[in-house]
């Protein structure tokens, strides 16, 4: 495959590019799905294909093609350059990238348990024992399971990056990833839903050591009393402790999306949005003290794991905020070039025909040093949120809601009865500043995060551990 | 291998392992992506790719795979595995012979005029949607044209054949006053004569300037004018909710609603892939059914799910002729027109809020259909029967089944709306609803 990303790059240069990437990307996927407790279609497919980006006379070109041929490469890569060039006609100022040494490096994950030694009975196996028990535990809490979709799904990336100054790296990344939706109903108290997501970059040992039987089972008896149990409220301000579910989506929502440096450059105005950031927010107050949050591609196992980004950047740690405030941003190597740095390898794209974008990776807030019962009993009266159902941030990241679903108020430092469905609606500063307290158990959910045109929903982690909040407005249920 | 050589080697290899139903389609596409964003060109994208996917049901066991490998070697081998897969398969799901055929399909249907996909056609495209956005006073804008040719080769084991060949022009642009106010606009289309990219510029550069400086919005219920972007949102739910796959699983806030009322009577909305030159036509549908019309909501009464042949079967009903892979779904929705013009709109509500576009809908509860969204770009209050300020930083809390049956008039101009919030093309008016609840950050 390399002589014919070689040949892809020599092309475009001798038609004259002055920068070229050239990525083939394979994905192998196989995917369960399990309706109600029975079997839907079961699929595999391998979606592979080479993608080239140029800079040509100051214009971006990106295109691909799933026919590998020297004739088809040839063919689509006469037609990028010429999109490039056309495309410059439209710019005030040519497109440059931030300079980097090119690197040159291999990553092949090692996997105790192949996914091919998993055959298709086995997956099914695996989902039928978790509904299985999902049902049970419904009918011993009096609730029904009207609606249940569970879905099993691995799949193996390999990507061959290389560049025409001189980066060549290759990578194999096997993921899998559990996703359950249940919607639970009971006479009189209504319908709730709930979602699960896991996922990790890892081999078939991930899924075994999820339990999923056991994890269904929990959920399921945790949604059976929210239905059952909770109680209405009414507005009103109070302290509020979020768990690990909801501090996760609010690290990604309103920081890892804020700080996507291609938005602050309007690249994604007319989708997903821009950001309330300005280009000179580094250094912006917009959290307590005592919050950190990071983007980290580099955990190992995490669902958004990559060692080497689609520019063949190494990735690496970045700290989003720091001591509650702006401190990096997430860039490529063009975003980069605008700020006058360099490239944070935050680039990625989902696909072979999809152009890598800014992306975050595992986003989370850093744990401190308090347990989840030292953080409860410096509450008087407050509520607290374990995990959500809805949510929203408008297209600035600014302003956003959740609606809690496993809830429970808390009086003289202990939880006392459940909660219906409280909304937190509030600013991401207000949100960030009213933190004063931190906890230790850093937990973190799989996400599948959406942006770009065509749209890239890309695996990332989102986490964190147990924060508390001080004199939060919160809204009664809805 | 050609496109019906590959259909013809795997109903083969089925037919001789004794598979009880088979599809082939083969997908030939070749696309344009013009991305802009402060009215310069940030990509140009030039994507092609061709592949076969395959589906069969031996009685019920189904399994699918989309194959890029269309030697005969690939193909061969994809539909063997495919074969093993399906015959270990567990089954059990919902199940229906594929429908008989040879059909007929509508011709006009079945092929469309070539989009123009090349360089200098596109970006041109682009420059005059971008100038007529700035000439209404826009100081940026941003969007996304794409511009694709498509063809489609499908053969069924139940004897369905057919060739598609379709084109379809889409422009998303969002133009920005400097001042905090935005306006979005659309042209989608599946006929170069009828895309009007510098309409759309105009368009959104008229709602920009109209956005001036937003000021917070107040919270509270409300006479919302939705215009067709908002309400084409809304309409796809309800479109993706009448998919008998999701009322069967009992996630479908039109689950168990079957001949009940379920909006106001001045809202209808249908499923039309069945007019020629239209974005979201179609000649036929995953299992070779000839597409049809099939009215979802007939003056406020929910007429009709959508089905493929399986659901059909489990509800006893004939399929709508709305396959996909696994779950039947729309191909181009059409709300019914109203009777008034914007401006009549406008002048019937004494308080209310316009909300031109909405984005990020998420639901509390998909099977009671509690929702949010959050209303984007121009969002104006209408204050004695004229718009008037414009706000930001509201959000619509709601219930979508609530908000239907509080419709209470629909304009009589249409548009065809797609773009990223909104996946099935939606012919959609402006609406009139009751009673809106809307919520802002209390912090």
């Amino acid at each position: 495959m390399e002589d014919h990303l070689d040949f892809t790059i020599d092309l475009a240069r001798s038609l004259g590019a002055s920068y070229v990437e050239a990525r083939y990307q394979s994905d192998y996927s196989e995917s369960n799905f399990l309706k109600n407790g029975v079997p839907e279609v079961a699929s595999f497919e391998t979606k592979k294909g080479i993608a080239v980006r140029v800079i040509a006379n100051g214009g971006l070109g990106f295109g691909s093609t799933n026919q590998m041929t020297k004739k088809d490469l040839r063919a689509l890569v006469k037609r990028v350059v010429s999109l490039a060039k056309e495309s410059a006609r439209l710019r005030k100022e040519p497109i440059h990238f931030a300079g980097t040494d090119p690197v040159q490096g291999k990553f092949e994950a090692r996997l105790r348990v192949n996914f091919e030694d998993i055959g298709l009975e086995s997956r099914v196996l695996f989902l039928q024992e978790a509904d299985e028990l999902a049902v049970k535990a419904a009918e011993t809490e009096g609730i029904k399971l009207v609606g249940r979709y569970l879905s099993l799904d691995t799949w193996t990336t390999e990507k061959i990056i290389m560049t025409s100054e001189g980066a060549k790296v290759y990578s194999k990344v096997p993921r899998v990833a559990l996703d359950a939706f249940l919607s639970a109903y009971a006479e009189q108290k209504g319908v709730m839903q709930r979602m699960i997501n896991l996922g990790e970059s890892c081999g078939w040992e991930s899924a075994e050591r999820w339990d999923v039987p056991q994890l269904l089972q929990a959920e399921v008896t945790d949604l059976a009393k929210v239905l059952l149990k909770s109680e209405a409220m009414k507005e009103e301000t109070s302290d509020l402790i979020l768990g690990p579910e909801v501090v996760g989506i609010v690290s990604h929502e309103s920081c890892g999306h804020p700080a996507e440096a291609d938005r602050m450059l309007g690249r994604e105005a007319a989708q997903a949005g821009e950001t309330y950031l300005q280009r000179d927010s580094l250094g912006l107050k917009v959290g307590s003290e005592v919050v950190n949050v990071v983007d980290d591609p580099t955990i190992p196992r995490s669902f958004g794991y990559y060692p080497f980004d689609d520019e063949g950047i190494r990735s690496r740690k970045r700290y989003l905020m720091k001591e509650g405030r702006i401190s990096e941003l997430l860039h490529n190597r063009e975003t980069a070039h605008c700020f006058n740095t360099v490239s944070n390898g935050s680039s990625r794209s989902v696909a072979f025909n999809r152009e890598p974008i800014v992306r975050m990776a595992n986003t989370y807030v850093e744990p401190g040093e308090l347990s989840f019962d030292e953080l409860i009993e410096g509450v008087r009266f407050g509520v607290y949120l374990k995990n959500f159902n809805e949510w929203n941030i408008d297209d600035r990241r600014f302003n956003q809601r959740y609606v809690g679903l496993e809830a429970y108020r808390i009086e003289d430092g202990e939880l006392r009865q459940r909660i219906r469905n409280p909304v937190l609606e509030i600013t991401t500063p207000a949100l960030w500043s009213a933190i004063d307290a931190v906890g230790k158990d850093l937990r973190f959910s799989a996400a599948y995060c959406g942006k770009g045109d065509p749209m890239q929903g890309i695996p990332v982690w989102t986490g964190g551990p147990h924060v508390r909040l001080r004199n939060v407005r919160l809204g009664g249920s809805t | 291998m050609r496109a019906e050589d590959i259909c013809q080697t795997v109903l083969r290899t089925c037919h001789a392992a004794g598979v009880s139903d088979a599809v082939v389609a083969v997908t030939q596409s070749e696309s344009t992506m013009i991305r802009i964003s402060n009215d310069q060109i940030t990509v140009g994208d030039a994507l092609k790719e061709i592949s076969a996917l395959l589906f069969i049901s031996d009685n019920g066991r189904k399994a699918g795979t989309t194959v890029v490998d269309l030697s005969k070697k690939g193909i061969s081998s994809a539909a063997k595995k495919l074969v093993e897969a399906a015959k270990k398969g567990p089954g059990g799901g919902l199940y229906a012979p594929l429908p008989k055929g040879p059909f007929h399909y509508d011709q006009r249907l079945l092929e469309s005029e070539s989009i123009p996909i090349d360089p200098k056609r596109t970006v041109a495209w682009a420059d005059e949607a971008v100038k007529k956005a700035k000439e209404q006073g826009a100081t940026r804008v941003a969007g996304s044209l794409t511009a694709e040719n498509g063809r489609v080769t499908l053969q069924t084991s139940g004897g369905a054949f057919g060739v598609s060949k379709r084109g379809g022009l889409e422009l998303s642009l969002r133009a920005f006053n400097g001042q905090g106010g935005s306006g979005h606009s659309v042209s989608v289309t599946g006929i170069e004569k009828e895309f009007q990219p510098g309409q759309a510029g105009e368009e959104a550069g008229r709602l920009a300037a109209m956005a001036g400086e937003p000021e917070k919005g107040e919270p509270g219920e409300y006479t919302a004018l939705l215009g067709p972007m908002t309400f084409a949102n809304l309409a796809n739910q309800a479109g993706k909710m009448a998919s008998a796959f999701f009322v069967d699983s009992g996630i479908s806030f039109l689950t168990d609603k079957l001949g009940k009322k379920v909006a106001s009577e001045v809202f209808s909305l249908s499923d039309d892939p069945t007019k020629a030159g239209g974005y979201g036509a179609a000649a036929f549908d995953l299992e070779g059914l000839p597409t049809r019309r099939t009215a979802i909501i007939e003056k406020g009464v929910l007429a009709s799910y959508l089905h493929n042949s399986a659901t059909a079967k489990k509800f006893g009903v004939e399929s709508t002729s709305n396959a996909g892979l696994v779950a039947p779904h729309a191909f181009n929705l059409e709300i019914g027109p109203g009777e008034s013009a914007f401006e009549e709109l406008v002048s019937s509500i004494d308080n209310g809020i316009f909300v031109s576009n909405d984005w990020y809908l998420r639901y509390q509860s998909q099977r009671t259909a509690d929702f949010s969204t959050i209303p984007r770009d121009a969002t104006l209050t209408i204050e004695n029967g004229k718009l008037a300020r414009s706000i930001k930083e509201l959000r619509i809390s709601d219930n979508l089944l609530r908000m239907l049956s509080g419709v209470t008039s629909l304009s009589k101009e249409r548009k065809l709306i797609k773009w990223w919030e909104v996946e099935t093309p939606t012919l959609a008016p402006y609406a009139v609803i009751e009673k809106v609840k809307f919520t802002r950050s209390r912090m």
